[in-house]
């Protein structure tokens, strides 16, 4: 499988706290994977480097092939890229209708001149509306997304990501604060959708990781601790030590 | 005669003049609304950009005035006098209060009514767009950025104080409202020509602004407000559209600078004082942000409120114990009425009105 991003011995210290440590990581093209680790493992932090929000003290982050050194680039040029990320609390632009959500997250040109002299056409429509189907909220089209429930956040802010046409999801907890159907449907767009991109959930809950049924990423204080299927490290004697047995 | 054919012939020159500077401080209010009420850069700086397109506009008006009357005075003369000498003469006459004579060199182009009006946008927007790059790039936001601009705005007003900063220190420009070539033309006319341009103008504005907020540029822009992270992580890139708003409001301002300070007659550096620029913010709030009716509505309620509060016509109150200067306590119900407005109807005149008017509204 080609490698899509490959992050290669990134160290990162906040006034001397190493919050990722050496820290090694590949996930290739369409490839679903599953983050997790204790609190303070750097799972932010790591989504944080990746995205060009963090820029780590050593190591190299590198993209696509011919591959492109993301640390020299800006948030939004990453992100332009193909990497969309979804941070931990729903963040939609929650004066806004879904619909116009979901429209300024459409693939386009986003420098000031195209976004003013955008027009809506029957193509955009109807690849939003597709979309708010994915994501289950072709009826709540027209509401303001503030109005939304907790769930219905999380799923906009997917379906905003998905907009965008990304090669890379990064979801961060996308499960939190979900009720257990709400949880099922996310789990089930979040498969459903990956393999046309590759996703990198970061979950707390190993309830829900088990049933992505993908490959898992263990981080432990700042490094990969182990890594392989959900049953190859639920039952690593490591992770079970700082993790699991906790 | 037009003035009566207009119907407004009721109304005294100066409360005409009055009114078209409304005008022109609402316009400025929209630049306000749109960079502050719909992209959240709370610009507390905005009037040095309107009181710089009412210098670029008052070089020309002065200087043209002034040579006007000094060819007048010098055609007595027995000899016909060379474009030296009347350089010179001009030169006493506008810097002779500031112990000068020569033209300064930014006066160059000052006989040129077409330059100057380049001027009223290159100079402003060249201000913002260098200030905007700098504050932007480094991604100073809110109450930092809110201290940049008022820092940026007294500097200008410190630096335009001096006597050699070749606009007349603190004398400022006056007798602008004499417009060059005019001088035949009564004064009650020309006010209405400039209540009506102002008029026309904030018209073709608001359409713009309303054009601008309407698509996708306003979502993207009020998620620039919302959520600056969520719009930079849709690759967007927020600086750029930051520094667009600021530089295109201050383009506005400036503007509305331009054809307010020939109303007003008068212009000096106590004008871009760090207070004109926060009273700005506070029509928009009052009028309510986000609205670009609120902006316009607040402007002109306020502006005018408190022309007739400080114009010395309202008859003092009599209280019993203590007398009520309208003059003197007019700012102080002023800020009274903004701390209201911020803790009981944060939507401003606007929000209030949606409320009445669009309760129907199922939305």
């Amino acid at each position: 499988m080609n490698s899509l991003l490959e992050v290669n011995g990134v160290s990162v210290s906040f006034d001397g706290y190493k919050a990722v440590n050496e820290l090694s990581f590949e996930i290739g093209e369409g490839e679903l994977r599953a983050i997790i680790g204790p609190n303070g493992a750097g799972k932010t932090t790591f989504m944080d480097i990746i995205t060009g929000k963090t820029k780590p003290d050593s190591g190299r982050v590198n993209w696509g092939t011919p591959s492109r050194n993301l640390l020299k680039m800006s948030e939004s040029k990453i992100a332009s890229l193909g990497i969309g990320r979804k941070f931990q609390r729903p963040t939609v632009f929650e004066n806004q209708s879904v619909f116009d959500n979901l429209i300024i997250s459409l693939q386009k040109k986003r420098d000031p001149l195209s976004s003013l002299f955008y027009r809506l056409n029957t193509e955009d429509r109807a690849n939003v509306e597709e979309l708010a189907e994915e994501i289950g909220l072709l009826e709540s089209i027209d509401r303001i997304a503030g109005e939304l429930s907790h769930g219905q956040k999380q799923w906009l802010e997917i379906g905003m990501l998905l907009a965008q046409r990304p090669k890379l999801l990064l979801i961060d907890e996308p499960a939190a604060g979900m009720t257990a159907s709400e949880r099922e449907h996310t789990t089930n767009l979040i498969k459903r959708t990956a393999g046309k991109h590759a996703v990198v959930v970061v979950e707390h809950d190993m309830e829900f990781v088990r049933r992505l049924d993908c490959r898992v990423t263990v981080l432990h204080e700042g490094s990969v601790l182990a890594e392989g299927n959900y049953e190859f490290v639920t039952n690593n004697k490591n992770v079970i030590d700082v993790y699991l047995g906790r | 005669m037009l003035s009566e054919g207009l119907g407004l012939g009721l109304l005294s020159t100066s409360y005409i003049k009055i009114l078209g500077k409304t005008l022109c401080l609402c316009l400025a209010a929209i630049a306000m609304d749109l960079v502050w009420g719909y992209c959240g850069i709370l610009s507390l700086g905005h009037f040095a950009f309107f009181a710089l397109g009412g210098y670029m506009i008052g070089m020309w008006l002065m200087y043209e005035r002034t040579k006007d009357i000094v060819i007048n005075s010098l055609a007595n003369n027995a000899l016909p006098s060379t474009s030296e000498e009347i350089k010179e003469a001009i030169g006493t006459q506008i810097f002779g209060v500031v112990g000068g004579s020569d033209v300064p060199a930014i006066w160059y182009f000052a006989d040129s009514l077409e330059v100057q009006l380049a001027f009223v946008i290159i100079i402003p927007g060249l201000l913002a767009l260098v200030f905007g790059w700098l504050a932007f790039r480094s991604r100073v936001t809110g109450v930092y950025l809110s201290i940049l601009t008022q820092a940026m705005t007294l500097a200008l007003a410190l630096y335009l104080f001096q006597n050699d900063s070749g606009l007349r220190g603190n004398n400022g420009l006056s007798g602008l409202q004499n417009i060059p070539g005019l001088t035949n033309v009564p004064q009650s006319l020309i006010s209405i020509w400039f209540l009506w341009s102002s008029a026309l103008v904030l018209t073709v504005f608001y359409f713009l602004a309303a054009w601008l907020v309407s698509g996708k540029f306003g979502n993207v822009i009020e998620g620039i407000r919302d959520d600056e992270l969520r719009v930079r992580f849709l690759g967007y890139n927020v600086e750029l559209y930051k520094l667009f708003v600021f530089t295109l409001t201050a383009i506005i301002t400036a503007i509305a600078g331009a054809l307010y300070y020939p109303q007003a007659g008068i212009i000096n550096p106590a004008e871009l004082a760090p207070i004109a620029s926060i009273y700005l913010a506070v029509w928009v709030a009052i009028g309510g942000r986000g609205r670009l009716y609120g902006a316009v509505i607040g402007a002109a309620v306020v502006s005018l409120l408190s022309s007739v509060f400080t114009g010395g016509q309202v008859p003092n109150l009599s209280l019993g114990f203590a007398t009520l200067h309208w003059v003197d306590w007019w700012t102080v119900f002023l800020g009274l009425a903004f701390v209201l407005v911020t803790l009981y109807a944060p939507k401003g005149i606007g929000g209030l009105a949606d409320r009445l008017f669009i309760r129907g509204n199922n939305r």
